[in-house]
């Protein structure tokens, strides 16, 4: 195979994710032999970053490694967004960590290697490969759930993403191994053979892909872990992992289905996506509303956003891929931001994140409760916020394919969302405090990601065009029939 | 420097505010009394600002005025577009005179989180203010929706005892509206790329499009739902005692003058020329609404025990005068729904006002708690029976003009009944007002505790005389008022009729 013999192109295109392997080796190294160089460990891991965007940009446009690699305008575009999500992530954990007492290498090691297999994700035009990057991902992020292993709710988590992310991985690999018998490789382009898409065969694989990547996505039905790992895994994972590898699952389906679909997206098929996006707007929208834990009811949060942006992949097309990375944008800086202000109000990581803890903080700590609240309302989606962008265009989109009545279930559940949005807004500010104590002191770091999260909602909010002009370009990279 | 400041005038009467939350940001939190009148000073400023819209506005030319479009987001066609006619001319100073006379009252009263009120406040003012310029439907919807947002905290932080229960209905209820509004405005949207290949949300060229009818009826639907919601009209009106209620006094004057306005405004602006055929169709369903509002409104208002609900009760009466003279849609009925609009804005925004300054005396808003206080507080006494007199439409006062010009005018459209209905209203009107200035003001003084009742305040008696200053120009020389609003109203009319006539 192609694979063995490669070139100096080659190495250029793969070099982003070779720093973040090399950068995630080093930081575990120092870990053991050099502990008195753990306060960089944040720094380098966000040079890692830096770096690995920097090769990307760098690389030569075109696909690599004999077809087996892409470097296009969609793996920039997704690259920026990942690598974004990453430095917030580690942004929120530096922090986050020494609070806690666990200041350790392995932490931002694994989330650099989770990032490094999530980046494979997206850019592998070869299934192994993207199946290769979603094991990396789910590996790190195995442990990194379990990662204060002294808490049981956390060994409870890192057990409960393990027994699941098997379960999603194997319908994943079924999955492949269909398509791989039907179209004889596991290259996507391979796929784009006339009569594929009317292959019994070749559905059932695309719905076991569906299947596997709706439990990385945490769509319902296969979003039970989502609350109990969110509340047992460390804030700053969580806001990588509740962010990244659902833009990046969406983007792998976009690929395959795109090439398999030559001919546009058969009506049953679509009827099948349209009802996921219903049940998981649905039922995230109603069981949030039940939530008391704060990182739960963001799990149920998100459970729903991946219903609406699931409407975009009902619609198909070049114009929905560019709306759901619109969408993602948006709700990297929402959701990350969401999680980076309660990273930065909860004191004690062995408990619970109660909604109540957060009475009255509105006037004990006006920054944090304002950016916290500035990001409950973009993920409700008012107008001004990024969120409102990502659901303008996921809605403008299901419009022009004449899903009206998806786009109305989908407001309704907007209004429904507002509920509890509302209701966290509600606690910070039109409740006195409970707590005598009030949360630990902001760190320069939390101060960093907290206000490029807010500088993102408003300035996505406000000015979208230059974002909606980068994801129609990233768009164009797959080729999508004429509709 | 002067050209620039002239052709972006609407710019700056509408993002002055919102520039003056923005400084507010960086005055300590202890300067409550800073801040407080700064935000006074910044909506005088714009009151300052806007009066030019006035003096400047030419009648005689139809069409929008102090226009201004640039492109907002190129790519999906949204522009900034902004435009006044009379209708928004009126409604833009009424806002900009409601805002400072609030902030003067709340000056005396509002001791929690000073700076956070006055930021909430002057966004609210900004968010008005757009929506009521705004010619472009995505940068309506924006200023339409953000709006919500400080008016939330307004009730739900400074408000009454019920204040979460309120902000939150409050919110919901808006929310309900707009979200359909925006799916028919991204509709509108896509048809009209499809039938011109260009992305636009400007008004103007969205009414171009010939919808058929029964599209028209669904878009007309989603839009009306938004407005009626806003306005409100019977049966969607059960937010409105509760926001009013729970709000402090500040927030209630807004919510009345300016927020219910928007309804009818939005309506008027972008629901009929739009939708034409089907607001034309639907039109009496409104009229019955309307006169449902009316006479229910002021039913439910004489059985009130709370003087502020009593006055919220007393809105959805009025506005369903309003509805009532919109659902008519002859020039004089149209003419006196625009201009009653205003004068509920000043006169209930004086009623609103005056409960205030009684209830922060005694705390209770309890009509029997009251009684027999006209000769210890003879100042507030005055200035409540001329708010209640303009209330109910005394000829000489502002209200007499717009009811009677919605009277005259539905009495001669094809629904001559609704104007019988109408007139009942005004007596009713006159029964649930009346008895209120009865009980509280005269009857025999029964509770000790109000016989040392501390008169109006030197803030208060400033911001509430405005008010009736106001009312008794406008009762004398509605003309004044009557000739900005007319061309405008004759112009919607007009292009109405037009395109009902162009589909037959």
């Amino acid at each position: 195979m192609s694979f063995v013999q490669f070139g100096p192109d080659d190495l250029a295109s793969i070099a982003p994710e070779i720093l973040l392997a090399a950068m995630g080796g080093i930081l575990v190294l120092l870990d053991a032999f050099a502990p008195s160089t753990r306060r960089w460990f944040a720094s380098l891991s966000l040079a890692g970053i830096a770096g690995s965007l920097y090769f990307l940009a760098k690389a030569p446009v075109g696909t690599s490694f004999g077809g087996h690699y892409d470097t296009s305008a969609l793996s920039l575009a997704v690259g920026l967004f990942l690598g974004a999500t990453a430095a917030i992530a580690v942004l929120v954990a530096k922090p986050y960590l020494a609070r806690n007492g666990e200041e350790k290498g392995e932490f931002y090691a694994l989330l650099l290697w989770g990032h490094l297999g999530v980046s494979l994700m997206t850019r592998g035009l070869d299934l192994l490969i993207v199946f290769i990057g979603l094991e990396t991902l789910s590996l790190s992020f195995y442990v990194l759930a379990s990662f204060f292993r002294r808490i049981e709710a956390s060994s409870e988590a890192g057990l409960k993403y393990f027994l699941t992310g098997a379960f999603g991985s194997a319908f994943t690999l079924y999955g492949i191994a269909f398509l791989f018998g039907k179209s004889g490789s596991v290259l996507v382009s391979s796929f784009a053979q006339p009569g594929l898409a009317r292959d019994p065969l070749v559905t059932l694989a695309l719905l076991l892909l569906l299947v596997g990547f709706g439990f990385k996505m945490s769509l319902a039905p296969f979003h039970a872990w989502a609350p109990d790992v969110y509340q047992g895994m460390p804030t700053p994972a969580v806001a990588y992992l509740s962010v990244a590898p659902k833009g990046a699952s969406l983007v792998v389906l976009y690929r395959v289905l795109s090439a398999v679909f030559q001919e546009g997206m058969p009506d049953r098929f679509r009827a099948g996506v349209a009802a996921l996006a219903i049940l998981s707007m649905t039922l995230g929208n109603v069981v949030a509303l039940a939530q008391r834990d704060v990182k739960r009811l963001l799990a149920y949060s998100g459970i729903a956003h991946m219903g609406y942006v699931t409407i975009a992949l009902a619609v198909f097309g070049s114009e929905s891929l560019a709306a759901v990375i619109v969408y993602f944008f948006a709700y990297l800086v929402s959701n990350a931001g969401a999680f980076a202000a309660v990273a930065a109000f909860y004191r004690d990581e062995t408990k619970p994140h109660p909604i109540g803890l957060l009475a009255g903080e509105g006037r004990r700590s006006p920054f944090r409760a304002a950016i916290l609240s500035l990001c409950f309302f973009s993920l409700a989606g008012i107008p001004a916020t990024a969120g409102f962008i990502g659901k303008f265009f996921v809605f403008r989109a299901a419009i022009e394919r004449g899903l009206y009545a998806l786009a109305i279930i989908g407001v309704l559940n907007s209004l429904v969302s507002i509920g509890y949005y509302l209701k966290v807004v509600y606690v910070l500010y039109m409740r006195e405090s409970v707590e005598p104590e009030g949360p630990p002191p902001l760190a320069i770091a939390d101060r960093l990601a907290l206000g490029i999260c807010a500088a993102g909602i408003l300035f996505l909010g406000i000015f979208p065009s230059g974002l909606w002009s980068l994801a129609v370009s990233a768009a164009h990279a797959l080729p999508f029939s004429p509709p | 420097m002067n050209a620039l400041f002239s052709s972006h005038l609407l710019t700056a009467v509408v993002f002055l505010p919102a520039a003056g939350a923005v400084l507010l940001l960086l005055f300590p939190e202890s300067a409550s009394k800073a801040a407080k009148w700064f935000a006074f000073a910044v909506a005088v400023l714009d009151f300052a600002v806007s009066l030019p819209l006035w003096t400047r506005f030419d009648a005689a030319t139809p069409g929008f005025q102090f226009t201004e479009k640039a492109s907002w987001v190129p790519s999906i066609g949204i522009s900034y577009a902004l435009g006044i006619d009379g209708i928004s001319l009126v409604l833009i100073l009424l806002t900009t005179l409601l805002t400072p006379v609030s902030l003067l009252f709340s000056v005396g009263h509002v001791e929690k989180s000073v700076r956070a009120f006055s930021i909430s406040f002057l966004l609210l003012e900004t968010g008005m203010l757009g929506s009521l310029a705004a010619l472009d439907l995505a940068l309506f919807y924006v200023f339409w929706e953000v709006m919500l947002v400080p008016m939330y905290f307004i009730i739900g932080i400074w408000g009454g005892a019920r204040r979460i229960y309120a902000a939150m209905k409050f919110f919901l209820f808006t929310m309900a509206g707009s979200l359909l509004m925006f799916l028919a405005i991204l509709y509108l949207a896509v048809q009209n790329r499809a039938m011109t290949g260009t992305w636009s949300f400007l008004l103007a060229d969205l009414m171009k499009m010939e919808l058929p009818g029964s599209t028209q009826a669904f878009l007309f639907f989603a839009f009306a739902l938004a407005f009626a919601i806003k306005v409100p009209v019977f049966p969607l009106h059960t937010w409105l005692p509760d926001a009013h209620t729970e709000a402090p006094t500040a927030g209630s004057i807004i919510l009345a003058g300016v927020l219910l306005k928007l309804g009818v405004y939005g309506y008027l602006r972008f629901a009929l020329p739009l939708f034409p055929e089907a607001a034309m169709r639907y039109a009496p369903w409104l009229g019955v609404l309307g006169v449902i509002g009316v006479i229910y409104g002021a039913m439910v208002a004489y059985a009130q025990k709370d003087m502020k609900r009593l006055v919220a009760y007393s809105s959805v009466s009025h506005l369903g005068l309003v509805v009532i003279g919109v659902g008519a849609f002859t020039a004089t009925a149209l003419s006196g729904a625009v201009l009653q609009m205003v004068n509920h804005g000043l006169s209930t925004g004086a009623l609103f006002l005056l409960v205030g300054v009684l209830y922060e005396r005694r705390h209770t808003r309890e009509i029997s708690a009251y009684g027999g206080i006209a000769g210890i507080v003879p100042v507030t006494t005055a200035l409540f029976l001329v708010a209640t007199l303009s209330s109910i439409g005394l000829p000489g006062l502002n209200g007499f003009v717009g009811e009677f010009l919605v009277l005259v005018g539905t009495w001669s459209s094809a629904h001559r009944w609704w104007a019988v209905a109408a007139a009942t209203g005004v007596i009713l009107s006159a029964v649930y007002m009346l008895s209120l200035v009865q009980r509280v003001f005269w009857n025999p003084l029964v509770h000790e505790e109000n016989r040392s009742l501390p008169e109006i305040r030197k803030t208060e008696l400033v911001a509430a005389s405005v008010l009736v200053v106001l009312m008794i120009w406008i009762g004398v020389r509605p003309n004044d008022v009557l000739s900005k609003i007319g061309p405008s109203v004759a112009a919607i009319q007009k292009s109405a009729y037009r395109s009902q006539a162009a589909l037959k």
